[in-house]
């Protein structure tokens, strides 16, 4: 069975386990002690990932590292629609590892800050990370009106979420963990509703659930009609 | 200068920003607002916090008709903020005390307006009334500073800035368009840049417009940045947390005498909802209607003189009006004519706040209603809000004939748990009465409400197959107990440290009345149990029909506007 190496609070871990959840694929877990531990800095984890970071799977052997690669290859390899991550469409493709690399971006500012505040990273300058995170949200802000503007709800175009959604939304959503506000970023904030409500959908820490679409009660009292 | 700013209206979204089931977040002048649209429409601008723990209910969840927090699942009601459920006390009704702080907010010109407490119009845009609202942009930078900076914005060669006497700019092309901005101070250094330009825009026109100003907007709100950054910060604005609405935390002054009727409402619309059943919407005159819970009522007072009770049949977050229900009733005492005859689309009539003498217990594994005839008002309430949150229970409602079906839009809410037994006479009603009391059980309860020969042969029914009184809840519509005023004796009033004497042929709560002790009342005969008061010592003559048959036994209360003592003397407990 596919195993994940996982730590609760880790957005990054949390990105395998959206995407683990949204295919519906049995996995087991094995716990690393990230914090106040650091087993992922252990002798014996760094025989199995040499950089001492999470989240890691072993599939049958194959042993993987980077949450952005382990979405790549859980969606090529167990996403029988292919629409997580369309091998046949290398114009989404190109589109796709454009935001996984974004993604890789937040987790450098958003993550750090979040690590700064809230498990103690005291070498991580907060300020700057703070800065930076609010530079990126600016731009997939700007990104995401206007993809609403077109009608479309995802980072990708198309009907439907892609990877992309997946990397992006964890240290987004944990954003204020690390004292980064999303007031600025309405569009932002509407996109990750969207997110919470695709079926499949699991919470972490600090992660809420949405209420229900408007589409999905039959029965809404609208007064006067 | 602070005041000055609070009585603005200011742009705090656009329409856009507020689909369906969202609840959007921004601040106005240091304070933080979570606005929501619910599924009629209203937009609710509010307090971002929970009254309970005083977490950001921007993160809450939007039902449609309430506001729903994350922490513990306080709902507060669409309009009028007013909690309608805390789910640590399903019992229990929350007091209607418990209400979020709404601002005034208004929606024009693809933008939602609100200030603190701003009155009146929003701001009229001549030559704006086919604009498109253009992307919104914050920064980082204090509002006066921003709106300077704006008289410089420009898409082409030779366009012009103006400064507008509500704050915005509208900055002119040589061929006629014109871009007008508003500035939402979010705090002292936070603001946002939201434009309307002069011309309706679709299809990809429209997506070039917006790209163009978003592009050229950002690229000024980083030249007004980096300005902003080169000057001291000012001080942030410190919002005073605003007390609750007067008129919800308003406790009656003493002394009145006479039934409240504090609220003035309009029949919005009056239908004939079944055979010799009119429904009333009323909708408020001026203001919100306060916050009601399932099982409510409200005293109506009529153009005859006379005072009557009518229960609220309305849903979970219907707060915009409250709808009534009244049976034509040509043997009763002229309350129902003089509203059937009357009353008409357009009047005004006087009533009082909701009261809850019924209350809905949503800590049932599963509840089972009986209605009969037009008893199923606040039964409908009860059951539209169990059905919207989801919880187990069955509707049996007893009619003469399928005319006599009275809301049916809302009875269709609920069908599944809907039986309507039709036309059975008094024994088959029994038989049925037996067969759906049949089940007695751990945290399983009843609602009866109906004509008083009916509620009693339910309760009769309830209580012989082993339904405790405490499982089983009622209201009837009058007292079918005839009152006996003969008596005199004397009240000790243990709080107030009075002795008073009753006198044959005059209520305990008229006694109360004369010598200035107010307590609340609505029927007034025995039925609906607000004047209920507490009693210490000595021994009553019930002639009421809304304390159980174990609260009478017991002797702790007293319905005051009927009962009356067996001993010469009772001490109450107030």
């Amino acid at each position: 069975m596919l195993k994940l190496y996982d730590y609760e609070l880790s957005g990054n871990c949390y990105k395998v386990r959206l995407l683990l959840s949204f295919l519906a694929i049995p996995y087991e877990q094995e716990m690393i002690d990230f914090y106040p531990g650091k087993q992922h800095k252990s002798p014996e984890f760094r025989q199995i990932n040499p950089l001492g970071q999470l989240p890691v799977i072993d599939d049958n052997g194959l042993v993987l590292r980077d949450a952005q690669a382990l979405l790549v290859y859980l969606a090529s390899k167990y996403d029988e629609s292919g629409k997580w991550y369309p091998r046949d469409n290398p114009d989404l493709l190109g589109q796709i590892s454009q935001w996984l690399a974004f993604a890789d971006a937040i987790t450098g500012t958003a993550s750090a800050a979040r690590l700064h505040d809230a498990l103690f990273y005291a070498h991580i300058d907060v300020v700057k990370a703070r800065a930076a995170a609010h530079e990126l949200f600016r731009t997939l802000d700007e990104h995401l009106f206007f993809a609403e503007e077109g009608g479309q709800d995802w980072i990708c175009p198309g009907d439907h979420p892609t990877i992309a959604d997946i990397a992006c939304f964890p240290y987004i959503i944990l954003s204020e963990e690390g004292g980064i506000a999303r007031i600025d970023y309405p569009a932002i904030r509407r996109w990750c509703d969207r997110f919470k409500r695709i079926p499949g959908f699991v919470v972490m820490s600090g992660v809420f659930p949405a209420g229900p679409a408007a589409d999905d009660r039959a029965k809404v009292a609208v007064p006067g009609q | 200068m602070m005041s000055d700013l609070q009585s603005n209206w200011y742009p705090i979204a656009s329409s856009s920003d507020l689909p369906r089931r969202h609840v959007y977040q921004t601040q106005l002048l240091g304070r933080e607002f979570a606005v929501w649209r619910a599924d009629d429409g209203y937009v609710n601008v509010w307090e971002n916090r929970c009254l309970h723990r005083g977490v950001r209910l921007s993160i809450g969840i939007n039902n449609g008709t309430d506001l729903k927090c994350q922490y513990h699942g306080w709902r507060y009601a669409n309009r009028t903020a007013g909690c309608t459920y805390i789910p640590a006390h399903p019992a229990d009704a929350p007091a209607r005390t418990i209400c979020n702080n709404t601002y005034p907010a208004q929606e024009a010109h693809g933008l939602v307006w609100a200030g603190e407490t701003a009155v009146g119009a929003v701001p009229e845009l001549p030559g704006f009334e086919d604009a498109t609202v253009l992307r919104a942009i914050p920064l980082n930078a204090p509002m006066d500073l921003a709106a300077r900076m704006l008289l410089g914005y420009s898409w082409e060669d030779g366009c012009k800035g103006q400064a507008n006497a509500d704050g915005s700019v509208t900055v002119t092309a040589a061929d006629g368009t014109a871009v007008r901005v508003f500035l939402q101070p979010m705090d002292s250094n936070h603001s946002v840049m939201r434009g309307l330009i002069n011309r309706p825009a679709s299809g990809k026109e429209r997506a070039a417009l917006l790209r163009r100003h978003s592009w050229l907007m950002q690229e000024l709100r980083d030249r007004i940045e980096s300005r902003a950054a080169a000057q001291d910060a000012p001080a942030p604005y410190q919002p005073v947390i605003a007390k609750v609405s007067d008129d919800l935390v308003d406790i009656p002054a003493l002394g009145a005498a006479a039934l409240r009727a504090e609220l003035r409402v309009q029949v919005a619309r009056r239908e004939l909802t079944a055979e010799g059943i009119v429904s009333l919407r009323l909708e408020p005159v001026t203001g919100k209607l306060p916050t009601f819970q399932p099982g409510a009522h409200i005293d109506v007072h009529l153009p005859n003189g006379q005072v009557r009770q009518y229960s609220i049949t309305n849903g979970p977050g219907e707060t915009g009006h409250y709808t009534i229900g009244v049976k034509r009733e040509p043997d009763g005492r002229g309350g129902s004519i003089a509203i059937h005859d009357t009353v008409q689309e357009g009047d005004v009539l006087a009533i009082s706040a909701p009261r809850n003498n019924f209350p809905l217990r949503r800590d049932s594994t599963h509840t089972i209603f009986v209605a009969g005839g037009i008893g199923v008002t606040p039964l409908i309430s009860m059951a539209r809000a169990m059905n919207a949150q989801g919880l187990s229970f069955e509707f049996h409602y007893f009619v003469q004939s399928d005319d006599h079906v009275a809301f049916r839009q809302h009875l269709g809410e609920f069908e599944r748990a809907l039986v309507i037994h039709k036309g059975l006479s008094p024994d088959a009603t029994g038989a049925t009465l037996k067969e759906v009391l049949a089940e007695p059980g751990f945290a399983r309860h009843v609602y009866i409400c109906g004509p008083g020969r009916m509620l009693e042969a339910a309760r009769d029914i309830a209580a012989a197959q082993g339904w405790t009184d405490e499982t089983v809840h009622f209201e009837y519509f009058a007292n079918t107990v005839e009152v006996d005023d003969s008596t005199a004796f004397e009240i000790d009033l243990a709080r107030s440290a009075l002795t008073l004497q009753v006198p044959a042929g005059k209520t305990i709560l008229e006694v109360l009345r004369d010598n200035g002790i107010d307590i609340p009342s609505s029927c007034e005969q025995g039925a609906c149990g607000t004047c209920r008061c507490g009693v210490i010592k000595g021994d009553v003559i019930h002639q009421d029909v809304c304390l159980t048959n174990a609260e009478k036994a017991e002797g702790k209360s007293i319905i005051t506007c009927v009962s009356r003592a067996a001993s010469e003397r009772l001490i109450l407990d107030i």
